[in-house]
């Protein structure tokens, strides 16, 4: 486990700099990922799609306790028993009953990032119940004991040769760095776990209302898998990932994998509606879907709201100039990059994450390409004006600004300020931190104002 | 044709010599310039770290200073940005306020904008030299929508070769008190920044934003680059 | 666009994620091509539910009993669409949408009356009442988990070959 906490933003980002492969990985990364998703969002009309994608998503919340009543009762005519938890904890309680009713010992899990943030792989281990992570990028990072950097490449920091090691290590298997060959040693060991496991644990990208259906979307075929081959499944995922019908859906195949990969569509877009039916040689015996609250119901009241429309594509992440210089884990909990500043905050609380609200140039890249429009760094400006008024701000910060608004309001003020600027520099850079004042010029003898003719 | 010229905090203090080339410029084309001499910062560092109240103070000084009819230029996109878009933002739920705040906007032009869109300096003969790359800032480039104002400058500059920067609209790690809160982000940001400038083999930098190049310069300094930083004001009225 | 378009059409965008395409004018076409794409020897799973899959389960001397040990998979899917390449698989009449999925070699029959046009006219036909299960299946597994380069065939087949009819 990680143990870095969004408190330390800043001594984790520090430490992440000077780490040169999570540099070039990020790098890689962030670049090969923004150029493919310009390239394939060209092939589409991309500010028409996000306006109907906003609309669906803010449709869906402005109704989602009636969408959700809907889609509960879908997916319970359907064969599924939808439990809903009100946070983490009831969350994995619930999936722990239901496993441990079942008798299950070993569960093969597809890429949640609802089961990362209530951390549901620690709890079960602690309940005796083996999981086991199928997604390749999640199964590199179980078995080195890590969390996800990134929510669609979860392995994004680490690179060949530490993912060689780690496998010639943990599996016994000769050493190569060929991601060919580490790629076909993770199909077979997990062939093998998915024919045995018990249970199949699972996220779902959506939730259907109309058909109470759950649409799961993969590339490596792991999430079909879990949720075809085990005899039960298990779904979680959080209450805001309602859509009202399956005709929403093409708006958002067109979207996703294009925001999070470049591709025109996945591997694989799954829709599972309710458990195996007489007649059917499909689907798990038995399905359970628990709806994560988590706060969310309060976020979806207030001024936040929008964040709620989000689709985890990492697409924010991908052209922010911060996350792809200091890589996921410097955010300190499940999300990055700038969704996860914002939903980090939102879910965990200010005094937990503030130092995350500075963590953005405001450059406004991820604004540009959100597939939903989601106004992230408003978002972001309006979590450091609470960070303020919650009084987080340091006290050196909050009396210098206001002494800055004494001399903005006063021309006289304001110029004197700059001349004793200028004549104190020397000092002013001794105190200031070579880092900060040091990275400074000068300030001019005289300034502009007093040389205007 | 008369303009009110803000000059921008950064400018003042820090680099006096683009408000003077700004001010050649207009003088070069006979446009009257006024500084009302009042003026101070446009509170953006205040707004931005969310000390709402505190720019709130440097905004109503702003608009008190910026009266009349005549158009507001600036040499900076971030801080122009500030005037259309966070001022109306401030005094949303203040009414008469928020009137001023949108008329000052409607007359706020960031430089490159008010030379090609007005005054149509792209279509004069222009004279420049050496290979000039250039830096598109994020909140000139985003929040402003001027992205080929300054390309249609510089390309109007005879004589000058332009390299296009690779990356060029990926944030230099400036960010106002962002280069003061995370340091080390904003030097590694602006390491990255100077590589690729670097990579054009360009003799100078130029941009519309003096923070953005006062970070950049800091940059290329770190990498013991002689590369020129220059703010577009200064190119231009050099080759007028 | 005419339906000679939307053929052509999907199999191109299918060719784009590296599934193999065929296109074969009647059921004799059909069993030279299978025998053609099929490795011989090999043990192939075919669900014989359809009149196209009897037509060719006749060409294997080792058709597997289930696809859980099958090398291949032949079979006839439930639609297809042109606007992603995608074919369908779904559990619509007692068919096991993981025979699309465990084999290393997944070769899918495509009668052309099958494809639609987009995802939206696809949709519009499943969204009130769907199947316990429908896949889309774009091209074979995939991923890009190990410094962002391609491996083709991860957890589901390693080749898709589509043979639209």
């Amino acid at each position: 486990m990680s143990t870095q906490t969004s408190l330390n933003f800043r001594a984790n980002a520090a430490k992440a700099i000077k780490d040169a492969p999570l540099r070039a990985s990020m790098r890689n990364a962030a670049d090969t990922f923004g150029t493919r998703r310009t390239s394939a969002m060209s092939a589409v009309d991309f500010e028409a799609l996000r306006e109907k994608a906003s609309n669906i998503r803010m449709n869906a919340l402005d109704n989602l306790p009636a969408y959700l009543e809907q889609f509960t009762t879908q997916a319970t005519k359907a064969g599924a028993t939808v439990h809903r938890a009100h946070d983490a904890a009831a969350a994995n309680q619930i999936i722990t009953q239901v496993l441990k009713n079942h008798g299950v010992k070993m569960a093969a899990k597809g890429k949640s990032m609802v089961s990362e943030e209530t951390h549901l792989n620690e709890y079960l281990e602690k309940e005796g119940i083996e999981v086991v992570e199928t997604d390749l990028g999640e199964y590199i990072i179980q078995l080195d004991g890590e969390t996800p950097s990134h929510i669609i490449v979860p392995a994004i920091h680490k690179n060949r040769q530490q993912i060689g090691k780690l496998f010639a290590d943990r599996l016994g298997v000769p050493y190569s760095e060929d991601p060919q060959v580490l790629t076909k040693i993770a199909r077979k060991v997990l062939r093998e776990k998915f024919l045995t496991a018990d249970a199949g644990i699972s996220g779902a990208n959506f939730a259907i209302a109309e058909s109470g259906s759950l649409v799961i979307v993969t590339n490596e075929g792991n999430g079909r898998m879990v949720t075809t081959v085990p005899p039960l499944h298990i779904a979680i995922l959080s209450i805001e990932k309602i859509l009202p019908s399956l005709r929403d859906l093409p708006t958002f195949i067109r979207l996703l994998p294009r925001s999070a990969t470049g591709q025109a569509i996945s591997t694989y877009v799954s829709i599972i509606t309710g458990a195996r039916k007489p007649g059917d040689a499909t689907g798990a015996k038995e399905l359970h879907i628990v709806l994560l609250d988590n706060g969310r119901s309060d976020i979806i009241t207030g001024e936040f709201r929008e964040m709620l429309k989000c689709i985890r594509c990492g697409a924010c992440m991908n052209v922010c100039p911060v996350y792809r210089t200091v890589g996921g884990h410097s955010y300190g909990w499940t999300y990055p990059g700038p969704m996860g500043i914002v939903l980090t905050t939102l879910l965990t609380g200010l005094k937990n994450s503030h130092p995350l609200a500075d963590a953005s140039t405001l450059c406004g890249a991820c604004n540009e390409v959100c597939p939903v429009k989601i106004p992230l760094v408003d978002l972001i400006l309006k979590q450091r004006v609470n960070k303020v008024s919650q009084g987080l701000s340091p006290s050196t910060i909050s009396l210098g600004m206001r002494l800055f608004q004494t001399a903005a309001k006063s021309p006289f003020l304001f110029s004197l300020g700059e001349r004793l600027a200028s004549m104190f520099w020397p000092i002013m850079r001794m105190f200031g931190g070579k880092d900060i004042v040091g990275r400074l010029p000068h300030p001019a003898k005289t300034a502009f104002r007093r040389r205007f003719k | 044709m008369r303009v009110q010229l803000f000059g921008t905090c950064l400018v003042d203090s820090l680099y006096p010599e683009v408000g003077e080339a700004a001010l050649r410029i207009f003088k070069k084309l006979g446009v009257e310039v006024s500084f009302p001499p009042g003026q101070t910062c446009c509170g953006q560092p205040a707004y931005n770290a969310g000390y709402h109240e505190e720019a709130k103070g440097a905004a109503e000084h702003f608009l008190s200073v910026f009266t009349g009819a005549d158009p507001i230029v600036t040499p900076s996109g971030s801080c122009a940005a500030m005037v259309k878009h966070g001022y109306p933002e401030l005094f949303r739920n203040d009414p008469k306020m928020l009137a001023v705040a949108k008329s000052v906007a409607g007359r706020v032009y960031e430089l490159s904008q008010f030379l090609v869109h007005v005054l149509r300096v792209h279509e004069k003969n222009l004279t420049g030299k050496g290979k000039v790359t250039y830096h598109s800032s994020c909140h000139l480039t985003r929040m402003l929508g001027v992205r080929e104002e300054p390309l249609l400058l510089l390309k109007a500059l005879k004589g000058l070769e332009f390299v296009p920067l690779p990356d060029a609209v990926r944030c230099c790690g400036f960010g106002g008190m962002f280069m003061a809160k995370l340091p080390e982000i904003s030097i590694a940001l602006a390491e990255e920044k100077a590589d690729k400038i670097i990579s054009t083999g360009a003799d100078t930098v130029t941009g519309g934003d003096a923070g953005c190049l006062m970070n950049i310069a800091d940059g290329l300094k770190r990498r013991g680059r002689a590369v020129k930083v220059k703010h577009i004001a200064q190119l231009i009225a050099e080759g007028l | 666009m005419s339906a000679n378009d939307t053929v052509s059409l999907f199999l191109e965008n299918a060719a784009k994620v590296a599934a193999g395409t065929h296109r074969v004018d009647d059921k004799d076409k059909l069993k030279v091509k299978v025998a053609e794409i099929v490795a011989k020897g090999v043990s192939v799973f075919c669900p014989q539910t359809t009149e196209l899959e009897n037509v060719v389960a006749a060409l294997f001397d080792k058709l597997a009993p289930d696809y859980t040990s099958a090398d291949a998979s032949v079979e006839e899917v439930t639609a297809a669409i042109a606007e992603t390449g995608s074919i369908v698989c779904s559990s619509a009449k007692g068919k096991a949408v993981q025979s699309s999925l465990l084999p290393s070699h997944h070769v899918a029959i495509v009668p052309r009356e099958k494809l639609f046009a987009t995802l939206d006219d696809f949709f519009a036909e499943y969204a009130a009442s769907p199947p316990t299960n429908i896949t889309l299946i774009t091209g074979p597994s995939r991923t890009a988990d190990i410094e962002l380069n391609l491996v083709i065939g991860v957890h589901g087949p390693e080749k898709l070959d589509i043979i639209v009819v």
